[in-house]
């Protein structure tokens, strides 16, 4: 049975915040008011990673935040989609070059979908995860990789072992 | 009967005098075949037994009787001057003049002094069975245990000895005997937990020993008064048959509050838990199949007297009370053997609250759980023994990567556990039997009835809170490693852990069985009245109880095939990750939540002395 | 006959029948809130996307027990259905409880082991209630079965009021609905006991909830005998009464639950059952 289709109609969302000013969070509890209602298409803010199909990130990646953020993309199941929220999240925005902050998120995770602004509008955001949605679809159950940061799975006893695929810095 | 009974008794005696005597490679080898034959010959006396078989001892028994009772006092005295301990002193001195007064005034032409039934009979299984195993067990323990070699064997020569005195107490029918061997058990109680010899040891069996002396005194209480008031003979028989009268009442109050004692209700809890000091298998013994079960055991034997009486509805307020206090005091433990201690406690209350009861299906009930709970007990007391001297573990926040690291441990110890109160074990059975009960009980005696079913789900509620809070620390473990293999812990304790898995195996499997053939024919006994157990299509019918069988039978089957496949399961396929921490990547150690009782206990001791003193008041009245 | 042929359809679907209620219930919990909400069939959106998801687990032993805390609780919701012992029923669901707690017992997991801690507490508060809610039945159809219950031609409701604004008021407590939702908690602990199951093993324990509703709203079906017209209308009650609740009130403390239960809800549950055996 294909049930890749039911993928769309229940995207569960986990958001994270990996050093944003804030901003684009409050345009993303925006979405879950009254207003825009995102759950009308079926989505949860969950704040679960175990239990999430798309990742939400906001604001630049900084220093103490990366393995953080690597962790938790490992702990999310295939398939995942990543979406980067605002300006900052795709680029750097203007934390870019700062000593403490090291760019886009797609410097650590593979990025699906890039959704501009500061902060980004709701109505983009919606966009942004419709667009991520249908890759969504696309995507096979296969393990993937973040970008750094990254070890092998272990294969043992007909299980994999994923417990430390996020490496830690050294 | 006489000479099973005389086996039971001289056998272990005879072992427990050899112990001393042989040399010390000779101590396992007797030890094991004495408990062997010792098992067995308490299954062949149960099945022998047929009705109440009484016993007349030779006359000069009795001067033997009385020379003893005085070499035991003065022993307590004794021990009350050289511990400077004037509670033992004044009670001693109380007793030793009681008992030479009654010697010389007392006409010793009863019929018979001892009495075998099928109570009797269920409890030597009881206390033979398990004790033995619990001597096995103490064969490696005390190796391990820091002390010279004689001293070892002086343990476990008074293990053997205590259950000779065990196996007398249920026999006894002359309150004289019982007094004696109610004391001797007292003694042995004594000198077990004062073995280790430092100061908290003494301290604590001291105030054993002076509280289970409020006991005996309660009991010569009880034969003074049917004395001087010429209720005739001082045997429990003659007490029985005088059922419905308002003057034995008294008598039955004293013998009541020395069986409470012993079964450490509150406010006298306080030995039982300080007994903890002890070697574990000291512990063992106590909690499961000796000392404490004399309490549920006299009340059974009384509760035909007691059945309907003012002094029943106090026993049972009591106990309700207890049930409910002892369940809260184990939730504020963080020691695994406190924990146990205080559920001991707790499970006594529901057994001698069902036996004050008195219907057919409540003694099914108790007898049900004073056996699952003497297995289950003295199970978890041989594993805590293990965690002490193989994983040096006390404390349950300690145990939290035992499945781990004692994979076999844990696992025997959460069936122990499922087995006190959890179905599918037959201690669920006493108390869904109890509950049922109880609501015709309610109809009949409405407040009481209505506090005392309020009081067993309240209790059962938090006791069963607390058993899934520990079992929940025995199965917690990381996901670094799918595999198991069981540790190496040694051969006896291994084996004793075997005998007892098989016991707890073949309870829950011949439950139907031994309802039929075990439970109901010994309530029967007890009761005089017929304890039906029978099968109506679907249902199982306990007296006045119907059980359905089919979803019981399944419920039987759930809890422990679940917990017992969730340790050897394995997915293929599928990924481990780690555990959510919000990304972070720190090592936790994990506590639990505890009720903090320190305000209530001593609200609890004095509602307990007021249970106590208003079953004097009733019973005057 | 057809009584049994029904609670059989009753049984196998009640997975539907829940998921079902839980739709709707999202639905006019959304309007409640002036949004418009998921659609009705939502749940099993989640069903089927959750069993698509590649499999993970932290330990094979957590897995396996929340999967039987599904079957579990099924079991103790067919017993009902058939109107077994219900006493025995009540130790079943705290039975299928209990697996999800030791589920979440078994992991080293900081959030699993709060909400675990919180559900045994919850469960200290709601389950004396509902034996002596059970007693209280005892006392008037004189058998503890809950087929005497349904059958009964007067209602119970009207003889043992108090037991059920008792039992409403520990109704949020087993269905996690706030103002007792501490044991779920998604802003504190994210979920709690069902926090590190994910994929096709959340959906057992995501369906064992929708089990929960048809269990609580069969429990209102006691109260009502036979008399189907009024168990429906107890139900619908029931229903908006939780969702009005649950929308309207915060979370109070675990402290502040377990001394409202145990004061207010075991009281009147109480009084009801002293009411009971004196009449």
């Amino acid at each position: 049975m294909n049930l890749s289709g039911y993928r769309k109609k229940s995207p569960w969302i986990l958001h994270y915040n990996a050093g944003s000013c804030n901003g684009c969070d409050i345009e993303i509890l925006a979405c879950l008011g009254p207003k825009y209602d995102i759950e009308r298409f079926g989505m949860i803010n969950t704040g679960n990673p175990k239990q999430s199909d798309i990742l939400l990130v906001t604001g630049p990646v900084t220093k103490r935040s990366r393995e953080r953020l690597v962790e938790i993309y490992a702990q999310m199941p295939e398939p995942k989609v990543v979406i980067a929220c605002g300006a900052c999240a795709s680029t750097g925005g203007v934390f870019r070059g700062m000593y403490n902050c090291e760019g886009g998120v797609d410097q650590y995770i593979p990025v699906d979908v890039y959704v501009c602004g500061c902060g980004t509008r709701p109505e983009q955001i919606i966009d942004g995860v419709v667009q991520g949605l249908a890759i969504l679809e696309q995507k096979t159950k296969e393990l993937e990789a973040s970008v750094k940061l990254n070890n092998e799975a272990i294969e043992e006893n007909h299980q994999v072992n994923r417990r430390h695929i996020a490496a830690s810095i050294k | 009967m006489e000479s099973y009974l005389s086996g039971l008794f001289f056998l272990p005696l005879l072992v427990s005098l050899l112990l001393l005597i042989l040399p010390k490679n000779l101590v396992k080898p007797l030890v094991i075949v004495a408990a062997v034959a010792l098992s067995a010959m308490s299954v062949i006396a149960f099945s022998n037994i047929s009705g109440a078989q009484y016993i007349t001892a030779p006359d000069y028994t009795n001067n033997i009787v009385f020379g003893l009772d005085v070499l035991l006092l003065c022993f307590f005295g004794w021990v009350a001057i050289q511990r400077k301990s004037l509670w033992v002193g004044i009670l001693s001195v109380v007793q030793l003049a009681g008992l030479i007064y009654l010697f010389f005034n007392l006409s010793h032409t009863q019929s018979a002094q001892l009495m075998v039934d099928e109570l009797s009979g269920f409890m030597f299984i009881l206390i033979n069975v398990i004790s033995s195993i619990i001597a096995i067990f103490s064969l490696k323990y005390i190796e391990q245990e820091d002390c010279s070699p004689f001293r070892r064997k002086y343990f476990l020569s008074i293990i053997f000895w205590f259950i000779a005195a065990m196996n007398l107490v249920v026999s006894a029918d002359n309150l004289e005997y019982f007094f004696l061997f109610f004391e001797l058990t007292t003694l042995a109680s004594y000198l077990l937990i004062s073995f280790r010899k430092d100061e908290v040891s003494e301290k604590n069996a001291v105030t054993a020993l002076w509280m289970n002396q409020i006991g005996g005194v309660a009991l010569l209480s009880a034969i003074f008064y049917i004395h001087l008031n010429q209720l005739g003979d001082i045997t429990f028989t003659n007490l029985l048959s005088n059922t419905g009268q308002q003057a034995i009442l008294l008598p039955l109050a004293f013998i009541s509050i020395a069986a409470l004692i012993k079964g450490a209700q509150m406010p006298f809890s306080k030995w039982l838990l300080g007994a903890m000091v002890a070697p574990t298998p000291v512990s063992a013994l106590l909690h499961s199949s000796t000392m404490v079960k004399i309490a549920p055991f006299v009340i059974l034997r009384l509760s035909p007297a007691l059945k309907d009486t003012s002094l029943s509805m106090v026993i049972i307020g009591l106990t309700a009370f207890v049930f409910v206090a002892a369940a809260l005091g184990a939730l504020a433990q963080d020691n695994f053997k406190r924990i146990l201690a205080h559920s001991t406690i707790a499970l006594l209350a529901l057994m001698i609250m069902m036996a004050a009861l008195g219907t057919p299906t409540t003694t099914i009930a108790a007898l049900v759980l004073i056996l699952f709970h003497g297995i289950s007990k003295s199970m978890l007391f041989l594993n805590a023994g293990i965690l002490e001297k193989v994983f040096h573990m006390k404390e349950t926040s300690d145990m939290d990567r035992l499945s781990e690291t004692g994979p076999f441990t844990a696992m025997v110890m959460i069936i122990g556990f499922m087995s006190l109160l959890l179905p599918p074990f037959g201690a669920f059975i006493g108390k869904w039997l109890s509950i049922e009960t109880l609501g015709s009980f309610a109809i009949e005696s409405k407040l009481l009835g209505a506090l005392t079913i309020v009081a067993v789900a309240f209790g059962g509620a938090i006791l069963t809170l607390l058993y899934f809070k520990v079992i929940g620390v025995l199965i917690n473990r990381s996901g670094e490693t799918d595999k198991i293999s069981f540790e190496k812990t040694g051969m006896i304790y291994r084996a004793t852990m075997y005998m007892l898995l098989g016991i707890i195996t073949f309870s829950i499997f011949g439950l139907p069985w031994l309802l039929t053939q075990y439970f109901s024919p010994v309530s029967e006994a007890t009761l005089q009245q017929a304890a039906t157990v029978t099968s109506e299509g679907w249902n199982m019918l306990i007296g006045s109880v119907s059980l359905p069988i089919v979803p019981l039978a399944i419920a039987f089957l759930m809890l422990p095939a679940t917990l017992l496949t969730a340790m050897f399961i394995r997915f293929k396929n599928v990924d481990r990750a780690k555990e959510y921490m919000c990304g972070e990547k720190v090592n936790y150690s994990f506590g639990s939540f505890y009720f903090s009782t320190e305000v209530a206990t001593p609200w609890f001791y004095s509602i307990g002395i007021a249970f106590f003193l208003a079953m004097l008041m009733v019973s005057l009245l | 006959m057809t009584n049994m042929y029904i609670s059989i359809i009753l049984i196998i679907a009640a997975p539907l029948i829940g998921g079902l209620l839980y739709g709707f219930e999202r639905i006019v919990k959304a309007r409640m809130q002036r949004r418009i909400g998921p659609p009705l069939l939502q749940p099993f959106y989640d069903f089927f996307k959750l069993a698509d998801k590649r499999k993970m687990v932290v330990h094979s032993a957590h897995a396996f027990l929340g999967i039987m805390h599904f079957i579990s609780l099924w079991f103790a919701l067919a017993v009902l259905l058939l109107g077994g012992d219900l006493i025995l029923v009540i130790f079943l669901h705290l039975l299928s409880s209990a697996l999800l707690i030791l589920s979440a017992y078994s992991t080293r997991s900081v959030f699993s082991h709060l909400g675990a801690n919180r559900s045994a507490i919850s469960i200290l508060a709601y389950e004396p209630v509902l034996i002596i809610i059970a007693v209280s039945i005892f006392m008037l159809t004189g058998s503890f079965e809950a087929g005497a219950a349904f059958s009964s031609n007067q209602p119970l409701l009207y003889k043992m009021p108090l037991a059920f604004v008792a039992l409403l008021l520990v109704l949020p407590i087993k269905l996690k609905k706030s103002p007792f939702d501490v044991a779920e908690a998604h802003q504190e602990v994210t979920g709690g006991v069902e926090l590190e199951f994910s994929g096709i093993f959340y959906e057992a324990v995501y369906t064992a909830k929708w089990l929960d509703y048809v269990f609580c709203y069969t429990l209102i079906f006691l109260f009502a005998g036979s008399n189907l017209l009024l168990g429906f209308a107890l139900s619908i009650f029931t229903f908006i009464y939780l969702n009005a609740l649950d929308n309207s009130t915060a979370r109070v403390n675990y402290k502040q639950m377990l001394r409202f239960s145990l004061g207010v809800s075991f009281s009147l549950a109480f009084i009801n059952l002293l009411i009971n055996s004196l009449s």
